[in-house]
């Protein structure tokens, strides 16, 4: 399979890799390694901002990739649980093909519970 | 660096070389079946010496050489010609689970034409016993077909073990050997096969040509698949390619004649290969060592996702994940799965296949390869 020259990038240059640790970092996954797709975010936030961003990625470049984006660019926005782009938007950035949306979703899913968890932490509301 | 012989191989220049004198004004362009003059005569002059160089590559004899557009088609002819041809005596077939499909979507069209089709599973080692094949045969079985090598794991079938079961039984014998050709010595006539499929791109030959050996000694007989013009026996008709059997022709032969010694460094190199792959940790070797050709190495790699695996390895080096028809589909291989590997091990597989050009520094490149990518991907994966 080819890759854009986005997915390439974000699949090799993986500068947010890893963990965050201490107090106030909340983390999420989704997906089951077992089933080829898993994802982690640790996130990192304050005064509803996002200030650090962790992925773990076992699965295809294309989850790979986009779960580095998410990471690198949530950095510095509001903490939500929403992705920093549409799923759409993703798909076509990435060149994801259509029968992987699902692992975009799980993506999104990750996100989704890492940001509830550090909201959770933080005593800030859910939504 | 091109590591998947196994898929193909580039054309021998010599092979070239002869095949271009086949096709302008100045060289041998005549259609080999017109035998009225002398550009036929000369055409038709060399197809015979390209069956004789495939026949004696193999043991056969050259009348038993019928000329076809690859091993695909070769297996279609085989399976459904004899299939149909000895339809009276019964309608159930044997393969196994972990043939090439032009073997297996083969046999579901026999399904669909009314016959039964029991598909062996291979025992861990990756190989099919004689014992297996002997308990499935029945009253009304007409054909077992075998490949000799599989394309995946390399590991090799023991064929004239089950040629003799076969022949005990009476029943007709079918054996893909598209991976067999310059690696393993094989006597068609000598094992008692029926047919045989070979392929000239496996060995140095050019695309789009192959042949279906089908033994006149032991009276083998299909059905045709196409009509027009009678050629090839009358069981494959159409103007043969001149260009493409002198290919396979001198293809075959220069293969046959290096087999020994292409052996005996490709072991050399298969063997380091997996040294430093199995150093690296969590590598899994598919197919038993014992049982593999030289040339070919299979592993599936822990904590890993297969197709994360070939991207991070794929600008350094060119191998594949199972066979080059069926990689395609990014499924788990079903032939790693018919092994007993887990859907993930299955996945996370790499095949890696040696030639005549592969050094040893080849070999360690592809270990440096493999190695960065298991550890960026591993810890990414958190493993």
């Amino acid at each position: 399979m080819k890759y854009n020259a986005l997915t390439r990038h974000y699949f090799e240059a993986t500068a947010a890799a890893g963990i965050l640790e201490g107090p106030g970092v909340g983390r999420g996954a989704s997906g089951s390694r077992a089933l080829g797709t898993w994802v982690q975010f640790d996130v990192a936030a304050a005064r509803g901002r996002v200030v650090a961003a962790r992925f773990l990625a076992f699965g295809c470049p294309h989850t790979i990739a986009i779960s580095a984006w998410v990471a690198e660019s949530a950095v510095g926005g509001v903490l939500e649980p929403s992705l920093p782009a549409d799923i759409e938007s993703l798909r076509e950035q990435f060149a994801v093909p259509v029968e992987k949306l699902g692992r975009l979703l799980t993506v999104e899913d990750a996100w989704s519970a890492a940001v509830v968890a550090a909201r959770a932490l933080a005593g800030a509301p859910e939504g | 660096m091109y590591l998947d012989h196994a898929a193909t191989t580039p054309v021998d220049p010599r092979v070239a070389a002869a095949m271009s004198r086949c096709l302008t004004a100045d060289g041998v362009f005549g259609n080999p079946g017109s035998t009225a003059h002398d550009y036929g005569e000369a055409a038709g002059n060399l197809v015979e010496t390209a069956r004789l160089q495939v026949a004696r590559a193999v043991g056969a004899e050259a009348a038993d050489v019928i000329f076809t557009s690859g091993a695909t088609e070769a297996d279609n002819l085989a399976i459904l010609g004899a299939a149909e041809y000895y339809r009276g005596a019964g309608r159930h077939v044997v393969t196994a689970r972990t043939e090439h499909e032009a073997v297996l979507d083969t046999c579901r069209e026999l399904e669909r034409r009314g016959f039964e089709v029991t598909y062996l599973k291979p025992d861990r080692r990756g190989a099919i016993g004689v014992d297996q094949v002997e308990a499935a045969l029945r009253s009304d079985t007409v054909l077992v077909s075998l490949m000799h090598v599989n394309n995946e794991t390399g590991v090799i079938a023991d064929i004239e073990a089950v040629a003799a079961a076969c022949a005990r039984r009476g029943v007709r014998l079918h054996v893909d050997a598209a991976q067999s050709v310059g690696k393993l010595a094989l006597g068609f006539t000598r094992a008692g096969i029926d047919y045989l499929a070979l392929s000239a791109h496996k060995a140095y030959g050019p695309k789009g040509v192959g042949a279906l050996l089908v033994s006149r000694r032991r009276g083998a007989q299909l059905k045709p698949l196409q009509f027009g013009g009678g050629q090839e026996r009358g069981l494959r008709s159409g103007t043969v390619p001149t260009h493409q059997v002198v290919g396979m022709g001198l293809a075959f032969e220069i293969a046959a004649a290096s087999t020994a010694a292409d052996v005996q460094r490709l072991t050399v190199l298969r063997d380091r290969l997996w040294a430093g792959l199995e150093a690296q940790g969590g590598a899994l070797r598919n197919g038993a060592p014992e049982l593999c050709v030289p040339h070919v190495l299979n592993v599936s790699f822990e904590g890993v996702e297969g197709e994360s695996l070939l991207a991070a390895v794929s600008p350094f080096i060119a191998v594949s994940r199972g066979s080059a028809c069926a990689s395609a589909h990014g499924e788990p291989s079903y032939v790693l799965r018919a092994l007993g590997r887990s859907d993930q091990l299955a996945q996370s597989s790499l095949r890696f296949s040696l030639g005549t050009p592969s050094t040893q520094q080849h070999v360690d490149a592809a270990i440096a390869a493999v190695g960065r990518a298991l550890r960026h991907l591993r810890k990414l994966g958190g493993a």
